[in-house]
């Protein structure tokens, strides 16, 4: 029996995979920014900022085709939560977007001088590796709408929110030097946007367990250590 | 999270006899329940087994596709399926706990507590749109003139007072489909039943006539317990407060609307609202 | 090159030579019907209006061998049968028909209508042995004879047509009134019949119409009656038909032009209340559709 609303279907699969092909993007995006950072390099970076449009374009692309769905074509129960959820995701993916460009943007502050501390640097190194990690797995979860593996994102990002409190004693520590302190400073303000990108790889995975189960729970939450 | 939130979060009961309730106070009168009930066109077993509560002061949405068996249960409520040469039915039927299908009680009887209205406008033809209202109490021997203000006021709950006042000797089949729709609904109302069935009560109106009618529906559920047979899924989730879904004769899931629609449990309802099948 | 659509096929060429020929003689057919009609009105019109005077339609018949007499007997004669006929099937046709259709099962209500298409099927003239054996042999020819032979044959056009037109009326209207807690007798009297009502008197008067000028029972019935009797139908009674039939057999050429009058005069009668009855169905229609 041929499916009905087959148009629909089709669409809302190519707009799920729009939305996650934007998560694709952001991780180019990261690893990108890390070795700018690495390396120090200004051209990179700056490629990484004008790139930013194209993940702001997809977002505005598939946030209207969206919002047009739900217009013509009622949706309701698992398609309306995945609309939701998709809405969602496009925001995590412009804020991650968002924060690779707010990295990117310091490193011509640091001077072309070789990093000062290189222990640092490979902290932040080790953070945006780990982070690149987390984003795929988001991504495969909601792919596979994979509750458990979505779960499994907060103790990943665990990993990420270690680091950047061991970035920031040590930045206390570089503080000291005078010459150092204020690269310490942008090292941290880096590492700390890292760290929000991991965090909106989490919501990603909480979305995930919207969508399969209708329940909106957060994993963890700021106010609530787990 | 709101209270109500949190009740559309809860998984719906499998094999209920009441949907989980939404907070208000609740009539006391009108309330019906389905237990066991079974109904044949002949050999054609139509409805299985179907175990439904309705609560008064509530509408309640009855969905399926064609051929499930919802326009027959209903018409079981009031006791109409016995008339169609092969129909019958098995169960019970209790309106405020009376068995509706008691050998002592009258149907006709039943059928001044529990009206209905269908789906074509049916006024009849011969009659004044104030003769139309009346029908119901002077043909089952009341007084002509003791029921013209009982008419009046009925037309006043169906909404349509101003748009006749002037015109209340005028043929009844001389008004637009929405308004014959809602004469219908004002003679059924005239007799001050409980409980007031609507099988698919929109389809043969235009959208602007519909709409009015829906209104309507929400402001008359205080007043009788509303049941609605709908094929357009979006007006039962407009209309409805407690929504049921039929799938070949037997009851599947039911629940509050904003579950049913948001998140159902059973995977044949999901299929069903998001249009996989039907 | 040219669009398929401007392509003239040999298939178009015959299609159209096809149509042009059964419209013709469809054509054809409606106009030798109607002419037919035409004809025959038009014949007796031509033949009759000579003698048709309103000295004609209010005197009564001459006495044997005079001259001068009308058809007034013959009138009323036909008016008192014809009459006498209704009163007696119009009510039991109807009461038949709310039957069948109302309260008998299928399996009572299609044999009925069965018996009833038979019996509209019977020669009148085998009707009109039938009665004359049941009233009037051993005893004498009378206009009540003629009226129940004649409510025999309106029977069935009466329940037949009552039938036809109440089961026109929409089932959901017997439904509404059921829903509404009316009874079922009291749905059929107030709703189903006043619904029905046009097309139940049309039927009556297309019943009316067609025995008005039924002749053979009366010749059986009712052809000898005392020229002084007016209106006592326990005798015979003078009636139109019975006039024709006997002034077109006299030798008298003034006798065959008031046979032709007479037939007139039934003809007009008829095709009056023809009309009348198809005016009365069609508002029936109209309402029942509204």
């Amino acid at each position: 029996m041929p499916e009905t609303r087959s148009q629909y279907r089709d669409e809302l699969d190519q707009l799920e995979a729009s939305a996650l092909g934007g998560l694709e993007l952001v991780n180019a995006a990261l690893e990108r920014t890390a070795e700018a950072v690495e390396h120090q390099d200004v051209e990179l970076a700056q490629l990484v900022v004008a790139d930013d449009d194209r993940i702001d374009g997809r977002y505005l692309e598939v946030h209207q085709a969206l919002i047009t769905l739900l217009a013509t074509q009622s949706p309701v129960a698992t398609d309306l939560r995945l609309i939701s959820a998709l809405l969602h995701v496009l925001k995590n993916v412009e804020r991650m977007g968002d924060q690779c460009v707010n990295v990117c943007k310091m490193i011509p502050l640091s001077g072309n001088e070789p990093p000062a501390d290189r222990q640092m640097v490979e902290m932040i190194l080790t953070m945006a590796r780990q982070t690149r990690t987390l984003i795929a797995q988001a991504k495969r979860a909601f792919e596979g709408r994979d509750v458990e593996m979505a779960r499994d994102l907060v103790r990943q990002d665990d990993v990420v929110d270690n680091l950047n409190r061991e970035c920031f004693r040590l930045a206390l520590e570089i503080g000291d030097d005078a010459d150092r302190r204020e690269w310490a400073m942008t090292m941290l303000l880096a590492a700390r946007a890292i760290e929000r990108i991991g965090d909106n790889a989490v919501d990603i995975g909480e979305q995930v367990a919207f969508v399969v189960t209708g329940l909106f729970r957060e994993f963890e939450d700021a106010s609530h250590p787990v | 999270m709101t209270q109500i939130a949190e009740q559309a979060q809860q998984p719906s009961q499998k094999i209920p006899v009441r949907a989980p309730r939404p907070q208000g106070p609740r009539r006391e009168r009108g309330n019906v329940e389905l237990q066991a009930l079974h109904a044949w066109y002949g050999a054609n077993h139509a409805v299985r087994g179907v175990s439904l509560g309705f609560d008064a002061g509530r509408v309640t949405a009855i969905i399926g596709p064609s051929g499930c068996g919802k326009s027959t249960m209903v018409r079981c409520i009031n006791r109409m399926h016995e008339e169609t040469a092969s129909g019958r039915a098995e169960g019970e039927v209790l309106l405020d706990g009376i068995d509706l299908y008691d050998p002592a009680i009258d149907v006709v009887g039943v059928r001044r507590l529990v009206g209905m209205v269908f789906q074509k406008p049916n006024p009849f033809p011969t009659m004044s749109v104030i003769d139309n209202v009346t029908a119901g109490l002077r043909l089952t021997g009341a007084d002509k003139d003791e029921v013209e203000d009982r008419g009046r006021e009925a037309l006043v709950e169906a909404g349509l007072w101003e748009e006749v006042s002037g015109r209340l000797k005028a043929p009844g089949t001389g008004l637009s489909g929405g308004q014959q729709q809602r004469l219908c609904i004002a003679r059924a109302l005239a007799v001050e039943p409980e409980v007031l069935l609507m099988d698919e009560p929109c389809s043969a109106l235009d959208p602007v006539a519909t709409l009015r009618i829906e209104e309507l529906i929400a402001e008359l559920k205080e007043r009788v317990t509303i049941v609605i047979v709908t094929h357009n899924m979006q007006q039962a989730a407009r209309v409805a407060d407690t929504t049921a879904f039929m799938l070949s004769g037997e009851l599947v899931e039911v629940g509050l609307t904003e579950k049913l629609f948001t998140n159902p449990d059973d995977d044949r309802t999901e299929q069903y609202v998001t249009g996989k099948f039907g | 090159m040219e669009h398929a659509l401007y392509a003239q096929s040999g298939g178009l060429r015959r299609r159209r030579r096809v149509n042009r020929a059964v419209e013709l003689t469809s054509t054809v057919a409606a106009v030798l019907a109607v002419a037919v009609l035409l004809l025959v009105v038009g014949s007796v019109l031509l033949k009759g209006l000579g003698a048709l005077s309103i000295h004609f339609l209010t005197t009564p018949t001459a006495l044997f061998g005079e001259e001068g007499g009308g058809i007034s007997n013959a009138i009323i004669g036909t008016a008192i049968v014809v009459a006498l006929a209704a009163a007696m099937a119009i009510p039991v046709g109807l009461l038949v028909a709310i039957y069948t259709t109302e309260f008998a099962p299928p399996r009572i209500g299609n044999p009925v209508r069965f018996v009833l298409d038979v019996l509209n099927g019977v020669p009148t003239i085998v009707t009109g042995i039938f009665v004359y054996g049941l009233l009037v042999a051993g005893r004498q020819q009378s206009g009540y004879a003629a009226a129940v032979a004649l409510a025999i044959i309106m029977l069935p056009i009466v329940a037949r047509t009552a039938q036809e037109v109440l089961a026109l009326v929409p089932a959901t209207l017997k439904e509404a009134a059921h829903a509404l807690g009316i009874a079922h007798w009291r749905t059929t009297m107030r709703v189903t019949l006043p619904t029905a009502a046009g097309g139940l008197l049309t039927g009556a008067l297309v019943a009316v119409a067609r025995v008005a000028g039924e002749t053979a029972p009366l010749i059986l019935l009712c052809s000898i009656f005392a020229p002084g009797n007016l209106t006592d139908p326990r005798e015979g009674l003078a009636t139109i038909p019975i006039f024709i039939f006997q002034a077109s057999e006299s030798p008298s050429p003034t006798a065959h032009t008031e046979a032709w009058a007479a037939a007139l005069v039934l003809i007009a009668f008829v095709l009056v209340l023809n009309l009348v009855a198809r005016a009365f169905y069609a508002r029936s229609r109209q309402r029942m559709e509204g």
